[in-house]
C-alpha cells in the first residue's frame, strides 16, 4: 500500500464534510468535534458547494458522500483531481457495488467507507486518510481489479479485436462438458434457465457453433475444456 | 463466484454429476532473458500442482510451443520485455485469438500503467509484477487460470491510470481503420511516406492520404504528434518521455 508523503503533523486535520443528509451531517460533525485530531472547517450539501468550499477553506481532508443532489460525489472527486487538487478524499457511500468502488478508486479517492460503518470508524478513517494512508478493504481492492478486467474486455470487444470468453461462460461450458442439462447448470449456478440459455447462445456465437456437440468439439480444439 | 444452488435440481434430470477434482495447472514461461525463465520455472516447477510445460525466449517459439499443448488449465506467462515486430503484445493477442482457452498472465519488472493497459487491452487476463512475492505470484497464476482478473504488484492508485490507458486505446482503435493503424505503426518506425508506401506496397499518394486522415481523426497537426498520441494509447511502441 503506497503512502503519499507523510506530512509533519501540525494540529488537527482540517475536515470538510460533504453530505446531502442534514442528520448525517450533524452526526459526523459531532463525532469530529469530539476528536482532538479532527477539526471541521466547513460543511457542504451539494457538489457545487463542495467544490466552492475546497477553494475557500482549503481542507486537509474531505469526507465525501457520493449521493448528492445535482453533481454527485464521484464528479466532485473527478473535478478536484482534474484541477490538480490533491486534498485527501474519504468516500462514504450508501452503495458499495463493484462499479461504484471501481469508479471511486479511478476518480482518485484515498479511502472508501460504507454508510453502515460506525461513526467511530468514520472518524478513525478520517484521521488515517488525513495522515496519508489509503483506506480500502481487500474486498474493495479486489472489486476494483475485477471491474478493471471487465473494462478491458469490453474495450477489446468494442474494438472488434478478439471475442473473449467470460469467466461465467467458461464455467457454463465446463458444466456442459460434464453432461449437465441446462436446468442442472442453472441450479448449480443459482440462476434461471433463461440466463443459462443466454450464456450458451453467446458461447455458440463466439465458438461459431450451432449445437452442443459442435460447441464442445470447438471448445476442446481451443483447449477451453478437456473431453476425457 | 457463487456456486450456491438456489433451487434443487428437478428429479427428472437425475443426479447432478460431482465436480471433478481441480486439475493441475500447466504454465508456459515466456521471457527474453534466460535467467528470468530459469528462475520462474524453478519457482513454478517446485509446486506439486503446477507443471512448467515449456519455456520460450521469443514470441514465435512461444506460439510454436503453445500449439503443441493438448490440455486445458494452461496459463501463458508473458514477460513484457519481448521486442521487435513480434513483441509481447503481439504474442498476447495471438494467444488470445488462436487459443482463447488459455489464460494469459502478463509479467513485468518495471511496467508502467501504459504497458499494463496495453497488455490488458490486447488480451491479458492479468498482470503480475516480477517483484511480487512468490506466494502472490503463484496465486496469480491460479487465479488467471480460472479467468479471475489479477493485478498483483502495482498499487491500487494505478487502477485509474490503467483504466484511462485502456479507454484511450479503445478510442484510437475505434477511430482508425485497420489500414490506418498499420500506416501509423510503420510511420512510428521513422520511415518517410515513400518508404512506408514501399513497405506496404501502395502508392506514396495513398500513404499521405492515410496520414492526413489519421491526423484529423486524432486531432493533431503533425506526424510526431500523431505517433505520440498512438504511443500514449499503446498502439505503437516508441520511447515516450513523461
Amino acid at each position: 500500500m503506497a503512502i503519499r508523503a507523510m506530512e509533519t503533523f501540525e494540529g488537527p486535520a482540517r475536515v470538510l464534510i460533504v453530505e446531502g443528509h442534514p442528520v448525517l451531517r450533524e452526526v459526523v460533525r459531532t463525532a469530529c468535534d469530539a476528536s482532538p485530531l479532527l477539526h471541521v472547517v466547513g460543511e457542504a450539501r451539494t457538489g457545487e458547494e463542495a467544490l466552492e468550499a475546497c477553494r475557500t477553506v482549503e481542507p486537509d481532508v474531505v469526507l465525501l458522500d457520493l449521493t448528492l443532489p445535482g453533481m454527485d460525489g464521484l464528479e466532485v472527486a473527478r473535478r478536484l483531481r482534474g484541477q490538480g487538487n490533491d486534498v485527501r478524499i474519504l468516500v462514504v457511500s450508501g452503495r458499495a457495488d463493484d462499479q461504484t468502488v471501481f469508479e471511486s478508486i479511478r476518480a482518485g479517492v484515498d479511502g472508501f467507507l460504507e454508510k453502515t460503518a460506525s461513526v467511530r470508524y468514520i472518524t478513525d478513517a478520517l484521521v488515517r486518510v488525513a495522515a496519508g494512508e489509503r483506506v480500502f478493504t481487500r474486498d474493495q481492492e479486489r472489486a476494483a481489479i475485477a471491474e478493471l478486467g471487465r473494462l478491458a474486455r469490453r474495450a477489446r470487444e468494442a474494438s472488434g479485436l478478439v471475442p473473449s470468453i467470460t469467466p461465467r461462460e467458461l464455467e457454463v461450458l465446463g458444466h456442459l462438458s460434464r453432461g449437465l442439462t441446462m436446468r442442472q447448470v442453472a441450479s448449480r449456478l443459482g440462476v434461471s434457465i433463461r440466463t443459462v440459455e443466454t450464456h450458451v447462445a453467446k458461447l455458440y456465437r463466439k465458438l461459431g457453433a450451432s449445437n452442443r456437440v459442435q460447441a464442445l468439439a470447438k471448445a476442446t480444439d481451443l483447449r477451453l475444456i478437456d473431453l476425457g | 463466484m457463487a456456486f450456491t444452488a438456489m433451487t434443487k435440481p428437478q428429479a427428472s434430470d437425475g443426479p447432478v454429476p460431482r465436480r471433478p477434482p481441480t486439475r493441475r495447472l500447466g504454465v508456459v514461461v515466456v521471457d527474453p532473458l534466460p535467467v528470468v525463465r530459469a528462475g520462474l520455472s524453478l519457482l513454478i516447477g517446485d509446486r506439486p500442482d503446477i507443471d512448467v510445460l515449456a519455456e520460450a525466449g521469443t514470441a514465435e517459439e512461444a506460439v510454436e510451443a503453445v500449439r503443441r499443448i493438448r490440455r486445458s488449465q494452461v496459463v501463458v506467462l508473458v514477460g513484457l520485455g519481448l521486442d521487435g515486430e513480434h513483441d509481447s503484445y503481439w504474442l498476447i493477442r495471438t494467444v488470445r485469438e488462436r487459443f482463447p482457452g488459455m489464460a494469459v498472465l502478463a509479467c513485468g519488472a518495471k511496467a508502467d500503467p501504459t504497458a499494463i493497459s496495453r497488455a490488458l487491452f490486447t488480451g491479458a487476463d492479468g498482470f503480475v509484477d516480477k517483484n511480487a512475492d512468490p506466494v502472490e505470484f503463484l496465486q496469480s497464476l491460479r487465479k488467471v487460470a480460472s479467468r479471475e482478473m489479477v493485478l498483483a504488484g502495482p498499487p491500487t492508485e494505478w487502477v485509474g491510470a490503467i483504466a484511462e490507458g485502456i479507454e484511450r486505446r479503445r478510442m484510437v482503435e475505434i477511430a482508425l481503420t485497420e489500414r490506418e493503424r498499420e500506416v501509423l505503426r510503420v510511420a512510428a518506425e521513422g520511415l518517410t511516406a515513400r518508404q512506408i508506401a514501399i513497405r506496404l506496397g501502395v502508392r506514396e499518394r495513398t500513404v499521405t492520404t492515410h496520414l492526413a486522415r489519421i491526423y484529423s481523426k486524432l486531432g493533431v497537426g503533425t506526424r510526431v504528434a500523431a505517433i505520440r498520441a498512438a504511443a500514449h494509447a499503446g498502439l505503437v511502441s516508441v520511447g515516450i518521455p513523461e
